[in-house]
């Protein structure tokens, strides 16, 4: 009857879902410094050569003229210490936030067993992380910025980085490359590290729309410009782009694949799983991945039967089974039901004249609640009423 | 998590950029004291210009440098957290629920109702284009329950009653003695708390209130009559127990909850929370069993049972399970459990498999009764 060691709480086991809480901020981290490197490079290359030629060039003009080219630098100078302190800002942002996340999962380690109540606040937390974060990656950007405000959790989600992300899928769906190809160019380097073709897909795509419109002078163009970069790595699919020149939408031929409408969805696709993969982080919400374990470690074979007890609502002592209630019921309905080994009964079980089974103190403890008399007592679900005598044993082993 | 914590401690104080705007600000000061040197002494300007070049240089210098330090924290960091997070991918590639969100956000939207967030729920509605088929009355129901709820924690048990008196049939027939339990808290609140006229408020009630329950509630309608007796010195009285107290304030609105949930077929505590918990749980056992077939390269042998057990506590157990003793089967729908003339109990295809023929005589695997297999009956756990 009793389960070994599964009210213990191990709190590193219970951290597989919340790796992308600490690791995406860490890669917003990233970014901020690879931008503040970026700054600091090019205005100290452009910082030094304007010096430079002041410097050459002071002789021969005006004390006003060198002031003016000091005037330049010094508002360059400002401008890149702005830039510098608004970074800065983030950052300091981050690890504030980072530190909610760590004091956040560190509740959890305080927890002494998962009976305990802390532990359901917590997890009535988590739930409502999960929510927001699969809120986030389908678009319902203002109800999950209402649940995180309302729930104060606010540090712990992602809102940011989900809507950038959900804008530009939007845009890709409208057949807007832009937003994307400056995404791109955002992150190139990351993209090149991770061997992304997704540039070049969106190239491609570009290239695609102008052949499709017959704009074929500015297709070659747009092909010499963009894509002959890619030569090398993406030989196939460059000849395949430059021979469908020939063959306008009407007739295809051997290019129906590249003219399909199709393409921008797998764009779309191509896209997201990049941008997940850049900050680190999974492909599917997490109430997927905990939704789909806990449907199948809960469901029964009696939660989809046809027998059920469920729609009767005299059940009395047992509550109401979470995936027979109404909210879960039909998305639990393709997963698979837990494994057991052993029976999972109440003490004592006694059988009644219509062959349903009970544990002797449930069918007490309901006569004794109903005020039956002393000899009688009452099946729970289905309300027939026996006498004591009727009931027999029943051995389960 | 300490660890964690030492690196995010490291980047706070030292690892971040301060440094470099503060060598990009030197920069700064170096370039307006310039211009200050310049505008006193327009003669100088040469020599001025000549020495900025170098100065910047070693300025960015600095500040690139000191950048470094930024990249070793972040690495250091993100090394802590690798600690940490040794194996956490989802080892589970295949995303069940990926085609399912239409149900999912049916889910999410009467999670939303049953906690009261009618607002998000409304916005939530909207955005998800009302893609999911919550039962329209769900909102007016919820409503009602806080509500209740509400007002139950405000000490005023009148809509309560209200709502458990239309529904006596029905919480009758669930044998809950919701209703009942209302009024007793009733009384207890006007003999305890009513001043001078307690006692006599709560005799009134009593007569007015109790009278349908006395046939099934005697015992404890006279336990509460001795309470006036005891008014003065409940503590040490037999009917200690029964003092209002904080806590039967919240069993109450637990009871009632509850029974207004199960009234509506709804079980009392969120679904979609009991069941992300319980997946959190489950979660380590989920992604061994996968580590496990991924590197044998086997496949479920049955597609509608999990390959192992999960170990959950207790709470998340809700329905009777049997399983087979001889043949270690779960019993379902087209293999039931039956019960045999000698009161063991086994699933029915062991008991076909061990009778060999509807007309054999086999002996029970528990006991020495023998019966044939046309004596066994199905019984409903």
């Amino acid at each position: 009857m009793t389960t070994k060691s599964a009210a213990t709480l191990s709190a590193d086991n219970n951290l597989l879902l919340e790796e992308p809480l600490l690791r995406l901020p860490l890669e917003v981290l990233r970014k901020l410094f690879k931008s503040s490197q970026r700054y600091i490079e090019n205005d100290g290359k452009k910082l030094t050569e304007l010096a430079r030629d002041a410097a050459a060039k002071a002789p021969q003009v005006s004390p006003e003229t060198s002031l003016e080219s000091l005037n330049t630098m010094i508002n360059r100078m400002q401008t890149l210490k702005r830039k510098m302190e608004d970074l800065h800002e983030q950052e300091k942002a981050i690890h504030f936030q980072s530190r909610k996340r760590v004091s956040h999962l560190n509740d959890l380690h305080s927890l002494p067993a998962i009976m305990d109540s802390g532990y359901e606040s917590w997890s009535k937390i988590r739930l409502d992380r999960f929510m927001v974060d699969y809120m986030l990656r389908n678009g319902y950007s203002e109800s999950a910025k209402l649940l995180a405000h309302k729930q104060g959790i606010d540090e712990l989600v992602d809102i940011d980085v989900f809507v950038q992300c959900w804008n530009i899928e939007e845009s890709l769906r409208n057949k807007k490359t832009t937003e994307c190809l400056a995404w791109c160019a955002e992150n190139k380097t990351a993209l090149k590290k991770i061997k992304s073709t997704l540039e070049f897909e969106l190239r491609l795509q570009v290239y695609i729309e102008l052949v499709r419109e017959r704009k074929l002078k500015e297709a070659v163009t747009y092909s010499r410009k963009h894509l002959s970069g890619s030569f090398d790595a993406h030989t196939t699919e460059f000849l395949r782009a430059s021979c469908m020149l020939a063959f306008p939408p009407e007739r295809p031929g051997p290019y129906k694949a590249l003219y399909a409408e199709g393409r921008w969805d797998h764009l779309v696709k191509t896209f997201v799983s990049t941008h997940h993969n850049l900050y680190n982080l999974p492909q599917e919400p997490l109430l997927h991945v905990a939704l789909a374990a806990g449907l199948s470690s809960l469901k029964t074979p009696s939660c989809h039967s046809t027998l059920s007890t469920r729609h009767n609502t005299a059940c009395t002592v047992t509550s109401l089974c979470p995936i027979c209630s109404t909210e879960l019921n039909d998305l639990a309905k393709p997963v698979p039901y837990g494994h057991h080994t052993t029976s999972w009964v109440d003490h004592d079980l006694v059988v009644l004249p219509n062959g349903r089974v009970y544990g002797t103190k449930r069918l007490a403890d309901l006569a004794g609640k109903l005020g039956l008399q002393e000899d009688k007592i009452r099946d729970p679900i289905s309300g027939e009423e026996y006498e004591k005598t009727e009931v027999r044993k029943v051995f389960i082993s | 998590m300490d660890a964690i914590e030492k690196e995010l401690d490291r980047l706070t104080s030292r690892a971040n950029l301060s440094k470099s705007i503060k060598d990009i600000d030197r920069c700064l000061q170096m370039l307006v004291a310039a211009r200050s040197t310049i505008e006193a002494d327009p003669s100088a300007t040469a020599s001025t210009l000549q020495s900025l070049e170098p100065r910047l240089k070693a300025g960015f210098h600095d500040a690139t440098e000191n950048l470094k330090d930024l990249h070793g924290g972040i690495g250091k960091y993100g090394k802590a957290l690798d600690k940490k997070f040794k194996h956490t991918t989802n080892e589970n590639e295949f995303d069940a629920l990926a085609t399912q969100q239409p149900l999912i956000n049916r889910a999410i939207a009467m999670h939303l109702l049953r906690e009261g967030n009618f607002d998000i729920a409304e916005t939530f509605a909207k955005e998800t284009g009302h893609g999911h088929t919550v039962p329209s009355t769900l909102e007016a129901e919820f409503k009602e329950m806080f509500y209740i709820q509400e007002s139950l924690r405000q000490r005023q048990l009148g809509p309560a009653i209200e709502w458990a008196a239309k529904r006596r049939e029905q919480l009758e027939a669930r044998a809950s003695d919701l209703e009942f339990q209302l009024h007793r808290l009733q009384y207890l609140v006007f003999l305890f708390g009513g001043g001078v006229d307690g006692p006599k408020k709560a005799i009134e009630y009593s007569k007015t209130w109790f009278r349908p329950f006395q046939a099934k509630y005697l015992s404890e309608i006279s336990q509460l009559a001795g309470c006036l007796l005891w008014r003065e010195r409940m503590t040490s009285s037999p009917y200690a127990d029964s003092i209002e107290k904080e806590s039967s304030w919240q069993e109450i609105v637990d009871s009632f909850t509850s029974e207004f949930c199960a009234l509506l077929r709804l079980s009392a505590e969120s679904p979609l929370y009991v069941a992300t918990t319980a997946g959190a749980i489950a979660l380590p056992t989920f992604n061994k069993m996968a580590t496990i077939m991924k590197a044998k390269k086997t496949e479920w042998t049955s597609q509608n049972e999990l390959p192992v057990e999960v170990p959950l506590p207790d709470k998340f157990k809700y329905h009777s399970i049997f399983v087979c003793p001889v043949s270690k089967e779960q019993t379902t729908d087209s293999n039931p459990p039956m019960m045999i003339p000698c009161g063991h109990v086994l699933a029915k295809d062991t008991v076909q498999k061990l009778s060999r023929g509807a007309s054999s005589r086999y002996k029970c695997p528990y006991c020495p009764a023998d019966s044939l297999p046309k004596e066994a009956r199905e019984i409903y756990l």
